[in-house]
């Protein structure tokens, strides 16, 4: 709309704008374009289990805690036992420890896991007809029987044991797992329509024959339940014991007699249980270790709790006799080691120095040196690899329709790796039985299942029905050199909350007690929600040339190709690299 | 600050449009964009002679969806002050009158129609966008252009000999009501010195740093880490100054060196290690400077307090 007529008589002449700079498509000076790209954040590739961190922490910061839990809950059914007892491996990888902390996305996931159980239960598709038997209700066991049970298949749980959860109910102990908090979260499996029978021992009580007779598949996870022998003389003396026989009487509700000293023989998670569950029981406890505490495969915090609670530590000293008078332990002989070269575990070899011998007195000692499987009483007909059932990357063992996993395989002996192997089984099983029921299944599709291609899978990914729409999604890994780290702002990690540990040593009520809900969701906010558009619009913002507008069609946001010149601002502003710069398309 | 935060301060309505000609990843239109989102639709921008009349697109054309008058370049103030008289004859107290202009049409050619414009308070929004020499013409050096700095008059065998005027202290010297540095790199601050000034009646000066790939020498996607290098550098530090003497920091952090700001702009990449230090000098003596006068704006704020108690 121009001035009319007798206002250009009044106006001195002058060129007027008629029409805006949008016909130049200035577009096609471009030679690389932004993809908005959601990719994998380390955290979950880190994780064995297996979950979107990233998704969760994102739908969490936006306030819609429900479905947070919904998507953790797709791919771990054990949330608040990992948000306890689990190593937490994803914090190591968390990009933010490259800024200034780790998010506590342990202290997050127990948040989401001890939430009531979800009203509308997640997605199940049709019911399949075919039944599947699971030996072992630990978590390799009760994931795989959970997923499976996802995707419509009948599964029944066989359990030796009176109650189920493997060496969950039986030898972690109540101050760091409660007992109600598992009973919780098999409430919440049994849900998804997973029959447990307990007081079955398979092979025993239950041929293995008709097991494999009477189900479409078996998975195998009967986990590794056998002190490792420590071969030293006077091993077989009154007051030398089995750690893990220790633990799990505990958890029965006995309190055998320790006497005052108690030395411990190991450095993993066992041997931390039993120092701490000695100090529980009114002795003073000492832990011996044949490398140095850097060596040691228990979960650091664990370490640090049982000094608190006045633990005691003997480094690179292993035994070598164990003494007793008039049939009760008296001393345990000790060598001194030193570090060697690495060994195959990576770790330095602990080699004796013969000269350095030492004693230390001691009523009771509690042997943890590992536990091992026993193959003897799994089916002998199935391959094995040292000591291991040996499987394929779907879990497969040399024999039909049985597949296996957990510590009963050669798997890094965790409770996440365990459901890890369990949910990977659950997908080899699908694939199996609908292969054999005469459905086209990918010939390879682990890889894309796995997330960031790393170790875990992602069941979410195999069922096809991701609740988060992604922008051009790729698997690849987001590294911290991928994020603008401008554009957060330094916050401290909040710490678990802790009982005080003169309050600790004293029962056996839990010690950690994590974070509040608020808390958890303040610590949620502290995520860079890496490889996930946010909806920060910084792009949006920071475009010279206002190409990037809210979307429409569901797509967060569009990009204006035609005046887009590929600058790249965008990309490089993005604080979690949520956008690639690419030829692609042009 | 959250990032939800920034977006939800940003205003959605954009009053600059796509297809305008500036460089790719040029700083002047994300400025442009912002300050208008700031200011809104009631706005007459007065636009000298600069990269950004080019932008602003050729006849018929234009990229701004509020109305735009071209000013000969010596004259962005003067004209200013003339579409200010128009408007109050007809009464409009309401809409805002905005030069935009480049460093050499404000720092150097307009200063004088500038600075009668601040002594007679005319009531304008003057933002200088400063990409520190003559970039539409082929980036000729400025009173704007560091020290230092290669520009096709001052090349890297006989760079840049003089030291960046320090417009701010000019024009606060007028006692003007308002005056701010801001740049693209920092949209919040940017948008709250507009804010702030689009209430304010009188001569408001803002000074924005707009990096220019081209001009500057640096890859198209790192004009924002520039200007934000630039203020973490304390090269350009972010304040304000109320009626010439109230000086305050708007965004104050630990310093960093000004070696890997000068090391990612090819215009600086002649410059020897005892090169950088000197400038690592003049950085540090304004910046001390800047700091005297925001103390001491502090603590007469602080002497009239303890007067009035
Ligand atoms: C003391 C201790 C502390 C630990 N602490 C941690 C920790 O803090 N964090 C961590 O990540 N990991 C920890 N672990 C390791 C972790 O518990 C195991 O890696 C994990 O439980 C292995 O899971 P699984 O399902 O393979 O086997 P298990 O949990 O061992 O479960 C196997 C189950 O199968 C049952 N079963 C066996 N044979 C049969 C059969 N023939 N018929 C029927 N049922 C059968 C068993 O009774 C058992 O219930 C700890 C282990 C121990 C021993
Ligand atoms: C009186 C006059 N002299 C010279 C010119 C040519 N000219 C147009 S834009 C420009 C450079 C403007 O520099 P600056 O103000 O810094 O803006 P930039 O282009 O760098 O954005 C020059 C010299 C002119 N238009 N008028
Ligand atoms: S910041 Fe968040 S998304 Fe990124 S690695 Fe850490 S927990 Fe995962
Ligand atoms: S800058 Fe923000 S809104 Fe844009 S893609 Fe990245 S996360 Fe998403
Ligand atoms: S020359 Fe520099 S200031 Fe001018 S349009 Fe290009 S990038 Fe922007
Ligand atoms: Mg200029």
């Amino acid at each position: 709309m121009g001035p009319s007529g007798s206002e250009y008589r009044r106006v001195p002449p002058i060129a007027v704008s008629s029409s805006s700079t949008l016909v130049n498509h200035t577009g096609s000076w471009k030679y690389i374009r932004p993809l908005f790209q959601d990719r994998v954040a380390p955290c979950n590739a880190g994780c064995p289990v297996g979950i979107d961190i990233e998704g969760y922490m994102n739908l969490l910061r936006e306030g819609r805690v429900a479905e947070a839990r919904d998507l953790l809950l797709r791919e771990n059914p054990m949330p608040g036992v990992t948000g306890r007892v689990c190593h937490h491996p994803c914090e190591v990888s968390c990009n933010r420890e490259s800024f200034d902390r780790a998010v506590a996305v342990h202290a997050v996931e127990r948040m989401l896991g001890d939430l009531a159980m979800p009203e509308v239960p997640l997605p199940a598709p049709p019911a399949r007809n075919q039944r599947v038997a699971i030996v072992g209700s630990g978590p390799a066991g009760l994931a795989c029987a959970y997923h499976l049970a996802g995707l419509g298949y009948r599964v029944t749980v066989f359990e030796a044991a009176t109650q189920p959860g493997g060496m969950l109910r039986l030898a972690i102990p109540e101050y760091r797992l409660p007992e109600a908090v598992l009973d919780r979260e098999i409430e919440r499996i049994r849900a998804r329509g997973v029959e447990i029978i307990c007081c079955v021992n398979v092979g025993d009580d239950l041929p293995w024959w008709s097991v494999r007779a009477n189900y479409d598949a078996v998975f195998l996870a009967p986990g590794a339940h056998r002190d490792r022998a420590l071969e030293v003389e006077g091993e077989q003396s009154r007051g030398v014991e089995p750690g893990l026989k220790f633990l799990e009487d505990v958890k029965r509700g006995n309190r055998p007699n320790l006497g005052r000293q108690v030395i411990v023989v190991g450095g993993g998670n066992t041997a931390i249980d039993c120092a701490r569950t000695a100090v529980r029981m009114g002795a003073d406890c000492l832990v011996l270790y044949r490398r140095t505490r850097a060596e040691m495969p228990a979960i650091p915090d664990e370490v640090e709790e049982a000094e608190r609670e006045g633990v005691k530590f003997e480094f690179l000293a292993a035994p070598v006799a164990f003494e007793s008078k008039r049939g009760r332990l008296k001393a345990v002989e000790c060598v001194r080691m030193r570090l060697g070269p690495p060994d195959a575990s990576g770790r330095r070899r602990p080699i004796p120095v013969d000269s350095d011998h030492f004693t230390l007195p001691a009523d009771t000692v509690l042997t943890a040196v590992g536990e091992v499987t026993d193959l003897a009483a799994v089916p002998q007909d199935l391959e094995r690899q040292d000591s291991a059932l040996r499987v394929g990357a779907w879990g497969e063992t040399s024999g039909v329709r049985v597949f296996a996993g957990g510590d009963v395989t050669d798997e890094t002996r965790s409770v996440a790796h365990a459901l890890g192997a369990g949910k990977r089984a659950a997908i080899g099983i699908d694939r199996y039985l609908r292969q054999a029921a005469g459905e086209p299944v990918e010939p390879d599709g682990l890889a894309r299942l796995r997330y960031g291609g790393s170790g875990n899978v992602s069941i979410t990914r195999w069922r096809g029905d991701d609740p988060i729409q992604r922008a051009s999604p790729t698997n690849d890994v987001v590294r911290f050199e991928d994020l603008n780290p401008s554009h957060f702002q330094r916050a401290a990690r909040r710490d678990d909350r802790r009982l005080h540990s003169e309050t600790a040593r004293s029962g056996f009520t839990e010690v950690n007690l994590g974070l509040t809900r608020d808390g958890a969701l303040e610590e949620a906010r502290r995520c860079f929600n890496c490889a996930v558009c946010n909806g920060c619009e910084l792009c949006l913002i920071f475009c010279p040339d206002v190409a990037i507008a809210r979307g429409t069609d569901g797509n967060r946001f569009d990009i204006a190709l035609d005046y887009c010149k590929g600058c790249g601002v965008c990309a490089a502003e993005c604080p979690r690299g949520g956008i690639t710069m690419t030829r692609a398309g042009l | 600050m959250s990032q939800l935060m920034i977006a939800d301060r940003v205003p959605r309505e954009e009053l600059m449009t796509s297809g305008h000609v500036a460089c790719p990843g040029c700083a002047a239109p994300i400025a442009m964009r912002m300050v208008l989102k700031a200011l809104g639709p009631k706005t007459i921008v007065v636009m000298p002679a600069s990269c950004w009349s080019i932008i602003a697109g050729p006849w018929p054309q234009s990229s701004l969806k509020v109305p735009l008058y071209h000013a000969a370049f010596e004259t962005g103030a003067a004209t200013a002050s003339g579409v200010r008289a128009a408007l109050d004859m007809q009464g409009d107290t309401e809409t805002t009158v905005l030069v935009w202009a480049g460093d050499g049409g404000t720092f150097d050619i307009g200063l004088q129609a500038l600075s009668g414009a601040a002594e007679r308070n005319e009531n304008i929004l003057y933002c200088c966008y400063d990409n520190e020499a003559y970039m539409n013409t082929g980036i000729q050096r400025s009173s704007a252009t560091p020290w230092g700095a290669a520009t096709s008059t001052t090349p890297a065998v006989q760079p840049q000999s003089t030291h960046k005027k320090d417009i701010l202290a000019i024009l606060a010297a007028h006692r003007i009501p308002y005056a701010a540095t801001a740049t693209v790199a920092h949209p919040v601050d940017l948008l709250e010195k507009v804010t702030k000034a689009r209430a304010i009646r009188g001569t408001r000066f803002l000074h924005i740093l707009a990096p220019c790939p081209p001009g500057w020498k640096f890859e198209d996607d790192e004009t924002i880490e520039l200007a934000r290098m630039a203020v973490r550098a304390g090269v350009f530090p972010l304040v304000e100054v109320e009626h010439g003497e109230h000086w305050r920091f708007t965004a104050e952090g630990a310093r960093e060196p000004v070696g890997p700001y000068l090391r990612k702009q090819g215009r600086f990449r002649h410059l020897g290690e005892e090169q950088v230090r000197q400038i690592q000098a003049e950085v540090d003596r304004r910046w001390n400077a800047m700091r005297r006068r925001v103390e001491s704006s502090e603590s007469d704020e602080d002497g009239s307090l303890a007067e009035g108690g």
